[in-house]
């Protein structure tokens, strides 16, 4: 029951503050607004994809990552131990309870927002060709950017708890977070980062229920498509001070394939959910040592 | 006697260099009221979080009735029922919103929760603020809404913080009572600077200092340390009277006499001498003198004069301060006449 009651009072705490409320009303016109310009010329999972990019890349993680900083940081640290933490209850069950709030509450607002505009571009009748989008594509997308935003909460959470003051961890958040796809193309992990996977999602939109990744049919087919993803890699190119990606070559590299054959869905998911797993833990452990 | 709280060696040093308490050895009887007495920044607040498991101690343990404190030990928090110093509280919050979920966090259930709630909301006179938010709750009002939220799950044990400080004289009064109503069924340990609250209130009292506990036990063995050989005898009468006074009065055998200001004749007994011999034969040759006696008093606040006559004994103690542990086995002997 004490992790329920924090779990209530933290979404109550959270949808009555003005940056959730904000946020959901300028994420909901932002994402009509999409819709709207590129009602009559994007194909349906290239939409999807336009849809979830403000989500995925920018400039919505900063409110994700913000949400994930204030459980335990500033002034909410003293009322948290004069008021609640001196109670019977530990700390662990605060934080996971906390944490869940901050998750739900992304989440809900990211559903709120996407839903009626995915199925809007979906089922609508517009003047576009039509496109091979899947309900297990669909499902597929949804979950992964689901995860990079649970993601982006847990890493704003272990800021938070590490840093304690709020501002230095969004500062420094920020400041990781902005060249995240150049440090992973550094390291040759570019399938992860947030750039190639809204590139990818096209691609996996059009993922059939049990056909083996790299089907001819799952192919990009138009030309806007692609163009719509580098110019979403080039603008977080230039936002980030990392160089423009290179024009792509018809060699065997994930990042370098305008088709995204190779995609793995599993690993992307693990990729995020093990660092999500981790920074939870970490900040767990970490609150759990702290002083009062 | 049976402890409610019990710390031996309590020390913590934060970060390797300021040292908040000091070796610490607490006894609070069960069904006391404990006043924790001390100077700004001797450690009462750090005392009072190593007990509730909010700080880790970095040596020495702490126990409430029997069971040891920790970050994890929830069991011992359900025991306590905290007022933090200026209670900081979600000021979105309405005070039966507070509560409620409180009494969620506590583990009460619904039955028991809600008329709990409503009872203690009545008894802190905080009824008619229930449609406010806490943000715009005056300190004594915070005070009050603390107070209730230490009392919603009826624990043995109140830990209360500075529970007067920033009150108005009528809050001030409010909460002292309570405190006295509220010790006669549970233990309460009070911490505070304010030695007036501790004289009305506590039957037993701890004076710490520099973040060591240099006095513990009941509150008429702390009277009992002072010197009490001064009296300040308030008169009146023809101004010649006084000195007259003062010059009879400095004969009699043990007794020293001094005219404070007009009216007052200052009497010091002789620690081997009858203090109540001495004072009727004062008050004779007051009386002969043609003086009016209007009052007698002890030269301080009594509490007031022995704190600070233990503060300064302490700090004259300088090194002697420091006890070396007693050796065991063989070295028994030698050890014990160290220092």
């Amino acid at each position: 029951m004490p992790a329920l009651a924090i779990l209530q009072y933290e979404l109550g705490s959270l949808w009555s503050g003005w940056l959730v409320r904000l946020w959901l009303v300028a994420a909901g016109l932002f994402a009509l607004l999409s819709l709207a310009a590129a009602w009559g010329q994007l194909q349906t999972a290239v939409l999807i994809g336009s849809l979830l990019f403000p989500f995925l890349v920018f400039p919505w993680f900063l409110i994700v990552i913000l949400l994930g900083i204030s459980p335990v940081t500033g002034s909410r640290l003293d009322a948290l131990a004069d008021g609640i933490l001196c109670r019977p209850i530990t700390r662990y069950e605060y934080l996971v309870a906390s944490w869940a709030a901050r998750v739900l509450t992304v989440l809900a607002v990211f559903f709120l927002v996407i839903t009626p505009c995915v199925l809007l571009g979906t089922f609508a009748k517009r003047p576009v060709a039509a496109d091979a989008v899947t309900w297990y594509g669909m499902l597929c997308a949804t979950a992964l950017v689901s995860l990079v935003l649970t993601f982006l909460v847990s890493l704003g959470f272990l800021a938070g708890t590490l840093l304690r003051r709020p501002l230095v961890a969004a500062v420094v958040l920020i400041f990781l977070w902005y060249p995240i796809n150049f440090v992973l193309h550094t390291f040759s992990l570019e399938e992860f980062s947030p750039i190639s996977l809204n590139q990818a999602l096209p691609t996996l939109l059009r993922t059939p229920w049990r056909e083996a990744p790299g089907s001819p049919d799952r192919k990009l087919s138009s030309e806007d498509a692609e163009a719509m993803a580098r110019q979403a890699a080039q603008f977080l190119s230039v936002l980030s001070g990392a160089p423009s990606q290179p024009a792509r070559r018809d060699s065997g590299d994930f990042f370098e394939q305008g088709n995204y054959e190779d995609f793995s869905f599993w690993r992307v998911f693990l990729g995020y959910s093990i660092p999500t797993l981790a920074a939870v833990a970490l900040a767990t452990w970490c609150f759990c040592r702290r002083d009062l | 006697m049976s402890l409610a709280i019990c710390t031996e060696h309590l020390t913590k040093i934060y970060g390797g260099k300021v040292i908040a308490v000091n070796d610490m050895n607490l006894h609070v009887p069960a069904g006391s009221i404990y006043g924790l007495l001390g100077p700004n920044g001797a450690g009462k607040t750090t005392t009072l979080r190593l007990l509730l498991g909010l700080q880790q101690p970095t040596a020495g343990k702490a126990e409430i009735f029997g069971q040891t404190c920790g970050v994890n030990a929830t069991a011992v928090r359900g025991l306590i029922g905290f007022l933090p110093t200026h209670p900081t509280l979600p000021g979105h919050l309405r005070p039966v919103e507070y509560l409620e979920l409180l009494g969620k966090v506590c583990r009460l259930p619904a039955q028991v929760r809600k008329p709990r709630l409503t009872s203690l909301l009545r008894a802190v006179g905080l009824l008619d603020a229930t449609d406010q938010r806490i943000e715009t709750f005056s300190t004594g009002m915070r005070t009050r809404l603390g107070i209730a939220a230490s009392l919603l799950a009826d624990p043995p044990l109140l830990l209360w913080d500075e529970p007067t400080a920033g009150l108005d004289p009528a809050a001030r009064r409010f909460t002292l009572d309570l405190i006295r109503d509220l010790g006669q069924t549970r233990t309460i340990l009070v911490a505070t600077h304010i030695l007036n609250d501790i004289d009305q209130i506590c039957d037993h009292v701890g004076v710490m200092y520099e973040g060591r506990m240099i006095f513990s036990g009941p509150m008429r063995e702390m009277k009992r340390r002072l010197q009490r050989d001064e009296f300040h005898l308030e008169v009146d009468g023809p101004a010649e009277a006084l000195p007259r006074a003062v010059e009879q009065v400095a004969r009699l055998p043990g007794v020293l006499a001094r005219a404070g200001d007009p009216h007052i004749l200052i009497v010091a007994i002789a620690a081997d001498a009858s203090r109540a011999a001495a004072l009727a034969k004062i008050l004779e040759l007051v009386d002969a003198a043609g003086l009016t006696l209007l009052s007698i008093q002890s030269a301080h606040n009594d509490t007031e004069h022995a704190y600070l006559q233990l503060l300064q004994e302490d700090q004259a103690h300088g090194f002697r301060r420091f006890e070396f542990p007693k050796r065991r086995g063989a070295d028994a002997g030698a050890g014990d006449s160290a220092v």
